[in-house]
């Protein structure tokens, strides 16, 4: 979702960009040398995939105190300002504008399922969901999905080349950034916007985007940094992994299990609601469950009632 | 049978009812035992829970459902072997603090949140049970649960979205080892540091 909102704010900043891709991409196949030059397993250091990791963690920094100061103050007022079903109709717009450019790269992809269902929601949501701002389609069981030219390249086989740090729009790679501007210059809105003289409201999408993805993320960034030991390592290896789960085109749906031999799969105990629950600790009940299986060692814990290292600069970068 | 004995057999046979379903059902299917520990976990992350509280509870939800052993092996990887039976008997520990505070705080936003076990999967040797959070805005999240059978089912890693959170651990612990110049020691340090122990 943000790859795209990267997209436009960055098909905003044409001549910027223009500069960047210059500077980045010829570095890629050497970097990708680079790489494979000095992967040998005798290399006492691991091979993290980051070349650039100095500089990726200054522009790391420097994104941190963006966040901190700018963007997080920014998303909280939104979200104080703007009542959740605005905010809501505000995510289903923007998701909606994105559809052309998902439906693009489901094609290139020669992914005919997924290019129906971006279709079929693009239809129903820009007709019954008032251009948009309702995701209907969702509703009626056609959930959404992102896609970009990045993952398209990658199921062509691109390396992703190394880790890159770009300032504000965050955590990246060659291939991903390349897709990234490829995409938002090859948007129809951006291109009609541009056509009318009228890039503002390319870079206002792109912003409100970002303020809204921002805004969805503030207490689960923070408490990620919060609780790390290497904030930016952390959100290196998540970047990466859920990068590739994109890519594998991960379904949100559970498959159809095998049964396992000898063995009742049916789900034995139905949902429970969070809310539904007690919510005191009530450790009488639940400690009884769990007890069984308890070590005998777990009450005698050195580390019990221990005060969480007082990590009070919760600045969450921005993804 | 008089009125005395039949009250005695009631009390036993209702104790013994009580007492065994969730541990049988526990034994038998790695569905209901990730359901089990949704039920424990989802308890105590509402608002009314203090964070002490929370940390504690995950603490015990750590040590009695994952395979701690097992994840810290595969968390320090190829450092796992150079390091001394004391390091990885001092990491076992501290990674299970460490991933009882950092999930206690990381799960708080899906309080309030539907979560379900629903089938299970053998993939390639590994039992996997797929479940899903289904998120108040009627979005939902899979999670998958690698479990393996030694003696009880225990969980060798968490899949949320295709984020494996013993592969975030392992890339992260492996950072903080090369920034200590390749020392396990020094990671052993940062974490107690950390936990503040």
């Amino acid at each position: 979702m943000h790859r795209r909102n990267r997209a436009r704010v960055l098909s905003g900043l044409v001549v910027a960009v223009a500069l960047s891709v210059l500077a980045v991409c010829p570095n890629r196949p050497a970097a990708a040398q680079q790489l494979t030059a000095s992967n040998p397993p005798a290399a006492a250091v691991e091979d993290n995939g980051d070349p650039w990791e100095n500089t990726n963690r200054q522009i790391f920094g420097f994104n941190q105190t963006v966040d901190k100061y700018a963007l997080v103050p920014v998303a909280n007022a939104y979200r104080f300002a703007i009542p959740s079903t605005f905010r809501d109709m505000i995510h289903d717009f923007l998701q909606n504008l994105d559809s052309p450019i998902i439906f693009a790269n489901d094609v290139l992809q020669a992914e005919p399922g997924l290019a129906g269902q971006t279709f079929g929601r693009a239809l129903i949501n820009t007709t019954i969901g008032f251009g948009g701002f309702f995701d209907v389609a969702a509703k009626f069981g056609v959930p959404y999905h992102t896609n970009d030219l990045g993952i398209t390249l990658a199921t062509w086989g691109v390396n992703s080349g190394p880790y890159l740090m770009l300032p504000i729009l965050g955590p990246s790679n060659p291939r991903d950034f390349f897709g990234d501007i490829a995409d938002g210059f090859g948007d129809p809105g951006n291109i009609v916007a541009s056509d009318h003289n009228r890039l503002w409201a390319a870079v206002l999408r792109g912003a409100v985007s970002g303020i809204d993805e921002r805004s969805r993320n503030i207490e689960n960034l923070a408490e990620i940094e919060r609780t790390s030991l290497d904030y930016y390592a952390t959100i290196r290896s998540l970047a990466r992994q859920r990068r590739a789960a994109q890519i594998r085109h991960q379904k949100e749906d559970v498959p159809n299990a095998a049964p396992l031999q000898g063995m009742n799969t049916r789900s034995v105990v139905p949902a429970v609601s969070i809310a539904a629950l007690p919510t005191g600790p009530t450790p009488g009940m639940s400690y009884q469950m769990a007890s069984p299986q308890i070590p005998a060692n777990a009450s005698a814990n050195s580390l019990a009632d221990l005060q969480k290292s007082s990590m009070t600069s919760s600045a969450p970068t921005k993804r | 049978m008089n009125r005395r004995w039949f009250a005695l057999f009631a009390l036993l046979f209702g104790a013994g009812m009580l007492a065994t379903p969730p541990r049988a059902a526990a034994q038998a299917d790695p569905t209901a035992v990730i359901n089990q520990l949704g039920v424990q976990a989802i308890q105590v992350l509402g608002p009314n829970v203090s964070p002490a509280a929370r940390v504690q509870r995950f603490r015990e939800l750590f040590g009695a459902y994952f395979d701690i052993p097992g994840i810290a092996r595969f968390v320090l990887g190829r450092y796992w072997r150079v390091a001394t039976p004391e390091q990885q008997q001092q990491f076992e520990t501290l990674l299970r603090e460490y991933l009882a505070q950092a999930y206690a705080g990381r799960l708080a936003q899906y309080a309030g949140e539907k979560f379900q076990a629903l089938n299970a999967q053998t993939q390639g040797g590994d039992t996997v049970v797929f479940s899903e959070i289904t998120r108040n805005d009627g979005s939902k999240i899979r999670v998958e649960w690698h479990l393996v059978n030694s003696g009880g089912w225990k969980i060798t890693d968490a899949y949320v979205a295709g984020v494996s959170m013993a592969v975030t651990e392992r890339d992260e612990f492996a950072s903080v080892i090369q920034q200590g110049g390749g020392q396990i020691q020094y990671l052993l340090d940062r974490l107690r540091q950390k936990l503040g122990g």
